[in-house]
């Protein structure tokens, strides 16, 4: 009800005159008045104004919001639609009263003029109005924003003085001594080598140490033995194999889909080795995710090289996807809006993508520059391949590598088998066209069931792109071409529309390519007519003007080796984000971690070295009185191991660990279809008995291995920078009763009898290998208890009934240690 | 913990923990309950105000259930029978206008409408409330799904269960507070019960297999131990988690793992006794439809969620599929309904009888409906501008219709209901406004319904 005005402003005069009043507005409405809006006036709002004028109309006319009371107190384009007890200020009298012509609402036909009297009295008893709500969108307010700590470039700070210089080994703990002085918060004292030793395993590798290593170290004199231990782990395979797994975190890493269909990508695991040897090769960072983001585009020594930069953008291309989806443009910008979402809060904890329907509501991101950003991405070709079919109208090509990568899959395709496949691929390709010639038939006399047979022809359309897909995958010599998941560019460029509240059908202005203006307003990139742009972005991300990238991830190195971050909201550096806790050593090592050629080997080594990080856990009551959350680091926290650590720590402590990397995935090994529906992808086939680390397991979207699903492993469709903890009895139950369990249990008992002779030396190896330490008398005795009671127990049932299955004691002894809390927790 | 008193109410949990661990005095735990209420994210929280209902039963119909064939009358269709339907967007399409093979009668005392495919159902009609104006946002199996059980479709967000335990927190400590029966694998899978960035605690507890009477819990039995002996290492286990707890002095997280290792060595005696419905009467098995081949499946999943209604279970979701009929209506559609008429008949009479119904909100609907027109000969296709649901129980008017859709029953027009308002009333019904229920992610409150959502307080008891 509000067209053309002439005189708003006059009302809009008027407004501001009646606004003391509405606000002044206390009475709580009666019952009776409620009633009667329910009565009268609700249904007629809903009948005949909501179409236009609510939070659900396919398009918001005039601004104006009737659906709350709020809405129609603010009212819209015109001015107040409503105010209280007052006809002449209230334009939603005029507008029903017919009384200008452009405000006639309405538009299709006067109401009754019983109606109209229902409108006014009611607007006479105060307009009395249940609907809570806020109402028209408030345009966000940016002043403060702007000023946000995160957008300013980290600064140089001095370091602090303190009071106590001894204590510091390093800068880093000037800046958390001085901090803790401040606070009159006391710190905790060194940690001893038998903790140390097994936190930095499980820090740096994630596995635990052996008893021999911890021996070896508890005993070693030299004062160095330390940092050379801290070197060894750094230089270790395993390192990738830990950190390269954080990242996998935050790049929502997956083998499928996910979504409604849940298609298998057979050849993400690519993108996984990738990380584990960027990790392990300690490429410089700001290198490493421009990689991830134009890697194609980036020069290569050799094929190898292009290899790896080619696999490097199946960052882009792994998301979680909706294959059913039946509009391609639709499918196209909603993989665009996971691809801004990831890799801007996965690279700058920033949350780009909230910017999609309307401008960000916190952070200074108008919605047109999400679209610039868009744009990019746009015209950029994203191959993540499957087969089209049932439950998946979107399919793409695969990237052909030039050369097999590190961890080569390559296996040979015989003459036999090739001649299989390509017998199976005549008979399924006469099969489909029999189906199409007899589609035309149906169509034509409009016999048989037309819609059934249109059906099987699109199955045995996919049965025929299966085949092709897999005899694509080798050369004339039968060997595998090397094929990856990722980006490249189109090589020309369409222009980008703003889209209306994120619809595909609502195209509104049109954008340049370009970024978020607040983070690095300086950066004024080149865009020709040719490329997508990404090189540009990844410049962007990485130039030593953006304050979010390095702040970022020395952020989340830090929470890996804390379990907190400096800031904890990891994800989200905007201003609804939270502030950090030591804000100059935050900025003091993004400033160190870019000077020393963004190492992430060397940022870690650090900060392990660091007196800090090698403080003990204990607990202290007037410490935990005042900061119980331990924000300012009077202690190391206690954590619990996560679900990898938890899973490797089980494997190796009873001898089953396999340490050589896999060749490939389970995943790779089924092939391409539907997760739980084709025969080669039921979970069967993918948790199996698999003894290599968990890095390598397969990971399909709603099918996480239970050993990691349990223990709260990152769901691996969201960008996830810190981990939940939770202590269910589901684990319990797992940990109890799994076959997994039960069967390391059983090695570690044959382990500890093959190891050691006596049963009490069996019992303190048991101990050594689970916890790294002896066992005291306490445990002596309890695990004495157990021993004799277990014995009597078997007596009992022997007189009574013959137990069939008897469990070994020492299994179940075993299998107590890896329960405990102490195995999956460190000091 | 900023004072000396939860320092000391601490000790003497702790004091209580380390008999625990001494193998004798395990049972003291059940009372400690309250005092976990702190710290475990479980424990049962305060509504923000009076609940109707305590738990849910929700009836799943996966594919999209035909509304006009069962609880929207038309009897235009009847008389236009032939002529051309509308098509995808409005427009008139080729495909025919086809009335319903089966025959509509009122029933109850308001003389509610409903097809003589659900004659046991109809005896309950005073206890249903229909809403015959739900509409939804697209006709595609997946994303109505999805959004019916999140909200959102476009992005992994927390299950509507979630929501709920995380509100609400459960009753029973030694069962999981979100159960769903035969989860859905495909249509977003585990995403439809998931908790996406809510505590990882608060997803459901899946059961498949339920369908042949095999259910059960992973991991609820130990393949080889006796339960004695399984306590004997169980002691060992806890006496060394005790040892830990002294040594650390204060260790919330240690506490948990020994409790939440007491419930679930409890849970091994409480889950396959909830699960193993052959204990029930043989009438009860009978009215369930138990001894049914056609009944059986559907009728053993409403007698365990009666069952875990009853131990205090919050949230419980019962699936029944497939109900995509695009062809051969005529026998599918039948087939569907008798599957789970008799067992959603015997569940209402059996609540009411234990006096539960009156706190027990079950909910009835698939993720849309399906269309006026026919599609293969006897079929129909997705239809998500109207279609219905219904609920029965705690909070609800009995015996009404809500809603309406146009006479053909291709949009809703009258009293629409959209998922968001769907979703808003249910939580007002358990004590939650939908518009507090929020968790912080990723830089803001995120709610269940976004920003929309109204309760529909017409339908309110």
């Amino acid at each position: 009800m509000t067209k053309r005005l002439n005189y708003s402003f006059i009302l809009l005069f008027c407004g501001c005159f009646l606004l003391s009043k509405v606000n002044g507005f206390s009475d709580e409405p009666s019952a009776e008045g409620l009633a009667f809006f329910e009565k009268k006036i609700r249904p007629v709002l809903i009948g005949h104004c909501y179409k236009c004028h609510s939070a659900n109309s396919e398009k918001i006319r005039g601004e104006l919001l009737v659906d709350t009371r709020a809405g129609l107190l603010k009212g819209g384009e015109s001015g107040h639609a409503i105010v209280p007890k007052n006809l002449e200020g209230s334009l939603l009298i005029e507008a029903i009263r017919y009384e200008d012509e452009d405000l006639a609402m309405p538009p299709n036909k006067k109401l009754p003029a019983s109606v109209i009297a229902d409108f006014e009295k009611w607007i006479m008893m105060g307009a009395p109005d249940p609907r809570d709500g806020t109402g028209p969108i408030e345009k966000p307010n940016w002043e403060k924003a702007k000023n946000h700590w995160a957008f300013k470039a980290p600064a140089k700070p001095a370091l602090p003085e303190v009071v106590q210089p001894e204590w510091s080994r390093t800068d880093i703990d000037r800046f958390i001594f001085s901090k803790l002085e401040e606070q009159s918060l006391k710190p905790a004292k060194y940690a001893d080598r038998r903790t140390l030793i097994r936190r930095l395993f499980f820090d740096l590798n994630g596995v635990p140490p052996t008893p021999e290593e911890v021996e070896d170290f508890v005993a070693d004199k030299n004062p160095q033995a330390y940092s050379k231990l801290v070197d060894r782990l750094l230089a270790s395979e395993s390192f990738g194999e830990r950190w390269g797994r954080h990242w996998l975190d935050v790049a929502r890493y997956a083998e499928s889909s996910g979504k409604e269909t849940n298609l298998a990508y057979p050849h993400a695991w690519r993108y996984r080795d990738y990380v584990i040897d960027s990790f392990n090769a300690d490429k410089p960072y700001n290198q490493f995710i421009s990689e991830q983001i134009a890697g194609d585009l980036m020069p290569a020594r050799d094929d190898q090289h292009r290899s790896e930069l080619m696999t490097a953008t199946g960052f882009l291309a792994l998301g979680p996807k909706s294959h059913n989806e039946r509009s391609r443009m639709q499918f196209a910008v909603d993989m665009v809006d996971e691809q801004i979402e990831t890799l801007s809060r996965s690279m700058m904890g920033l949350t780009i993508a909230c910017a999609r329907c309307h401008d960000h509501k916190f952070d200074p991101i108008p919605q047109s520059e999400y679209y610039s950003m868009a744009g990019i991405l746009y015209n950029t070709e994203t191959h993540f391949g499957t087969i089209q079919g049932p439950g998946n109208r979107h399919s793409s090509k695969l990237l052909n590598l030039p050369t097999e990568t590190t961890n080569s899959f390559g296996r040979t395709l015989t003459a036999t088998e090739r001649a299989r496949l390509e017998k199976e691929l005549a008979d399924s390709k006469k099969a489909r066209d029999q189906l199409v010639a007899q589609a035309r038939r149906e169509r034509q006399d409009g016999s048989g069931d037309i819609q059934r047979t249109l059906f099987r022809t699109r199955v045995a359309n996919s049965r025929v792109s299966d085949i092709t897909e897999k005899l694509s995958g080798y050369n004339k010599n039968g060997q595998s071409i090397p094929r990856a998941m990722g980006v490249r560019d189109r090589g020309f460029v369409r222009e980008t529309r703003v889209l209306e509240r994120g619809e595909i059908n609502q195209p509104g202005e049109k954008v340049g390519r370009g970024f978020v203006s607040i983070v690095n307003p300086d950066f004024k990139p080149f865009f020709n007519r040719r490329g997508s742009g990404r090189r540009q972005m990844a410049e962007w991300i990485v130039s030593p003007g953006n304050p979010l990238t390095s702040r970022v991830m020395v952020n989340r190195i830090w929470n890996h080796l804390f379990g907190q971050g400096l800031v904890r909201s990891m994800d989200n550096f905007g201003s609804t984000g939270e502030a950090p806790s030591h804000p100059k050593l935050l900025d003091h090592l993004a400033i160190q971690f870019v000077n020393q050629g963004w190492s992430v080997k060397k940022m870690i080594r650090q900060i392990v070295l660091s007196r800090t990080y090698r403080m003990a856990s204990n607990y202290d009551s007037a410490n935990f009185q005042a900061d119980p959350e331990n924000r300012y680091l009077w202690r190391v926290s206690k954590r619990r191991l996560d679900a990898e650590s938890i899973r490797d720590a089980m494997l190796s402590t009873s001898g089953l660990l396999n340490w050589e990397k896999p060749r490939g995935s389970l995943v790779a090994k089924a092939g391409n279809g539907q997760v739980n529906r084709s025969r080669n992808l039921q979970p069967k086939n993918l948790i199996q008995t698999f003894d290599h680390r968990s890095v390598f397991l397969p990971i399909v979207r709603d099918l996480v291995p239970p050993s990691l699903d349990l223990f709260d492993y990152a769901e691996p469709s969201l960008v996830t920078g810190k981990r939940d903890v939770t202590t269910v009895p589901s684990q319990a139950l797992y940990l109890m009763n799994d076959p997994f369990v039960l069967r390391a249990s059983d090695n570690m008992a044959r382990r500890i009898s093959e190891e050691a002779s006596s049963p009490e030396q069996r019992v303190r190896l048991a101990y050594q290998l689970a916890y790294g330490r002896q066992p005291n008398n306490r445990e002596i005795n309890s695990t004495r208890q157990f021993f004799e009671r277990w014995q009597a127990e078997q007596k009992k049932q022997t007189s009574s009934r013959a137990t069939s299955n008897r469990v070994s004691a020492w299994s179940s002894f075993c299998q107590a240690l890896l329960c405990s809390a102490e195995f999956r927790y460190l000091n | 913990m900023n004072s000396d008193h939860n320092i000391l109410e601490h000790l003497s949990r702790r004091e209580m923990l380390k008999n625990v661990s001494s193998g004798f005095g395990y049972l003291a735990l059940a009372g400690m309950c309250a005092e976990a209420a702190k710290t475990d994210p479980l424990a049962p929280k305060t509504p923000h105000f009076a609940p109707k209902a305590k738990r849910v039963i929700f009836f799943c119909m996966r594919g999209g259930p035909s509304h006009v064939d069962t609880f929207d009358y038309k009897p235009q269709l009847k008389v236009d029978a032939g002529k051309p339907g509308l098509g995808r967007r409005g427009t008139s399409s080729r495909a025919k206008l086809m009335p319903s093979p089966w025959q509509f009668a009122p029933h109850g005392q308001n003389g509610l409408q409903i097809s003589e495919l659900f004659p046991h159902l109809a005896k309950h009609a005073d206890k249903l409330c229909m809403l015959n104006g739900m509409h939804t946002d697209l006709p595609n199996h997946p994303q109505a799904f999805v959004k019916m059980h999140t909200g959102n479709s476009q992005f992994v967000r927390p299950s509507l269960g979630a929501w709920t335990l995380y509100g609400l927190g459960t009753e029973n400590k030694n069962l999981p507070g979100f159960i769903v029966l035969s989860p859905q694998t495909g249509f977003g899978g585990a995403q439809n019960y998931g908790s996406a960035f809510l505590p990882a605690i608060y997803q459901a507890t899946p059961i498949r297999g339920s369908r042949s009477g095999s259910g059960q819990v992973s991991n609820i039995r130990n393949p080889r131990l006796p339960s004695a002996n399984q306590r004997i290492q169980l002691d060992l286990v806890q006496s060394l988690n005790q040892g830990q707890l002294e040594k650390d002095k204060v260790n919330p997280d240690i506490e948990g793992v020994i409790e939440s290792f007491e419930l679930a060595f409890r849970m091994q005696n409480e889950v396959p006794q909830l699960m193993d419905v052959n204990k029930e009467p043989d009438h009860i098995q009978q009215a369930y439809g138990l001894k049914n081949r056609a009944t059986q499946t559907f009728g053993r999943q409403c007698l365990l969620a009666r069952r875990m209604a009853e131990s205090g279970v919050r949230f419980i979701e019962l699936n029944s599929g497939n109900w995509d009929q695009h062809r051969d209506l005529n026998n599918a559609l039948e087939r569907n309904c008798h599957g789970i008429d008799q067992p959603i008949a015997a569940l209402l009479a059996d609540l009411e009888e234990r006096d539960m119904l009156k706190d027990t909100l079950l909910i009835w609907g698939g993720e849309f409906g399906r269309t006026p027109h026919a599609q293969n000969g006897d079929g129909r296709d997705h239809n998500n501008r109207g279609y219905t649901m219904w609920m029965a129980g705690g909070g609800v008017k009995g015996g009404i219709a809500h809603g309406s859709t146009d006479e053909y029953g291709y949009a809703a027009v009258e009293g629409k209901v959209h998922i968001h308002d769907w979703h808003a009333t249910i939580l007002h019904l358990l004590g939650l406004n939908h518009k507090r229920l929020t968790f912080n992610y990723a830089g803001r409150d995120f709610r269940l319904t976004d920003v929309h959502g109204n309760v529909i307080k017409e339908i309110l008891a």
